[in-house]
């Protein structure tokens, strides 16, 4: 027990320097996702066939393959095209995987607002793309927060897979450590107090921005 | 004002309206019965176009409204309807409601719409409700508010579908003197409902629909006291 503390004291300062890596990939892949899961969502719910086609692919594409798969594709495949450093090639790839699960979150959530508002919208003399923008996203980016703290907290873990193209964030480090140190289950369980604190700190920003959706309407 | 002529309408395989002539002069109110399934409600909702006709014409202001050519939102600023669900923007205020296509269709400036905002939920009495969310009204004060947030476009005719249907009864009355107030005014207005007594009192003319066809029209005066087609007779006894 001694040791584990001792552990974990001595690696804090790397592993505070490999958390920092792991929020930035998350947070910039996280930024990238939503951008990717909206427009994916509006071309599926425009109702016009080649783009709910092109959203098929891409959701079935990355919902039907392994995180680890298009990591790996992504950093090997590509670099013949252009040359990707990993962490963007790390952090295109989670924004790539975690965009599709957004998409349909955001398009489950806008086709649950009442068809009824969008009829009323369009009574008022106000075109589709209008409507869309200022009654049906509101409503339905408030119904998407629950959904997408999930898919954070998701991709916040899911970040761990870039260890294996060389980034050093906390998996890769807890692998490092372990293989030096041979105390594998220490630097784990490590990995496991790390990720566990940064998604308790998402947790608690998340309720707090749901809280404040729910009164503020 | 509007000319329906030869207006049929499918749903698939079902021919729901077959064949419907109807015009509406201006200031004249409307009143359309008939039983569920009738097609009333089909035919209004194709007078703003949220149904597509299959087949037919329909005037607006004596042009021809051609679905392909002409863009259907500059049709509906003038063409105001109201919803059995009122169909209010949740996350607006009353006001907001109010002055949201007003200042981002028709680009009225924000301050002129409030006021006028303001004063069109004065005339529906909900002048002290315009800063509180639409979920905190009963079911009378929101189509209040809904045939406020009609009138702000500044409509020519507006279409009511069966505004009152969702209501408990006790509420219905508040929605009704609205109209009626509407009607007094000179709107020119189109009416589903199965309100007998809004038809009888506030009509000029009752329009009775039965299966995708009129079967009847004429003064409301007329039309109850002395319906004419067997199928108008046995609504009539079912409902009064």
């Amino acid at each position: 027990m001694t040791s584990f503390f001792e552990n974990l004291l001595s690696t804090f300062p790397a592993f505070m320097e490999a958390a920092w890596m792991t929020l930035r990939l998350t947070g910039v892949s996280l930024v990238l996702a939503l951008v990717i899961g909206l427009i994916f969502a509006l071309m599926k719910v425009t109702g016009v066939r080649w783009l709910g086609v092109i959203y098929n692919g891409y959701v079935g594409i990355i919902r039907g393959t392994p995180l680890i798969v298009q990591i790996m594709w992504l950093y090997f495949g590509i670099t013949h095209i252009v040359v990707l450093s990993a962490f963007w090639a790390g952090t295109i790839a989670l924004a790539i995987h975690s965009g599709a699960y957004i998409a349909e979150i955001f398009r489950g959530c806008i086709q649950s607002v009442d068809k009824g508002q969008m009829e009323a919208a369009e009574s008022l003399g106000m075109k589709r793309a209008l409507a869309m923008r200022r009654v049906i996203l509101p409503q339905a980016l408030k119904r998407a927060i629950p959904p997408l703290g999930n898919q954070f907290i998701i991709g916040l873990k899911d970040s761990s897979l870039v260890a294996f193209i060389g980034i050093t964030e906390i998996f890769s480090l807890s692998m490092d450590n372990a293989a030096v140190t041979f105390k594998q289950l220490e630097f784990y369980t490590i990995a496991g107090l790390y990720y566990l604190a940064m998604v308790a700190i998402v947790t608690f920003v998340l309720s707090r921005v749901e809280n404040r959706m729910d009164t503020a309407k | 004002m509007i000319k329906v002529e030869q207006l049929h309408k499918y749903f698939g395989d079902l021919h729901v309206l077959k064949g419907v002539d109807l015009e509406v002069a201006p200031q004249e109110v409307v009143v359309m019965i008939g039983a569920s399934g009738s097609g009333k409600s089909t035919l209004l909702r194709c007078l703003n176009f949220l149904e597509m006709k299959n087949e037919g014409r329909i005037l607006i202001d004596g042009k021809e409204v051609d679905p392909a050519t002409t863009p259907l939102n500059k049709v509906r600023e003038h063409v105001g309807m109201v919803f059995q669900h009122f169909n209010l923007f949740p996350h607006m205020t009353v006001l907001e409601n109010v002055i949201e296509a007003p200042v981002h269709v028709k680009k009225i400036p924000r301050a002129e719409a409030i006021e006028r905002g303001r004063e069109l939920l004065e005339k529906v009495g909900l002048g002290d409700k315009g800063d509180v969310y639409p979920e905190k009204l009963s079911g009378g004060q929101k189509q209040r508010v809904a045939i406020a947030r009609a009138l702000a476009m500044e409509p020519s005719v507006m279409l009511f579908d069966e505004p009152t249907s969702a209501l408990d009864p006790e509420l219905v009355g508040e929605v009704l003197e609205v109209m009626k107030s509407l009607a007094a005014d000179g709107m020119t207005m189109v009416v589903v409902t199965h309100e007998m007594g809004f038809a009888r009192e506030v009509a000029d003319r009752v329009v009775f629909l039965d299966n995708g066809q009129i079967a009847e029209q004429g003064d409301p005066e007329t039309f109850f006291s002395n319906p004419q087609h067997p199928k108008a007779q046995q609504f009539l006894s079912r409902v009064l």
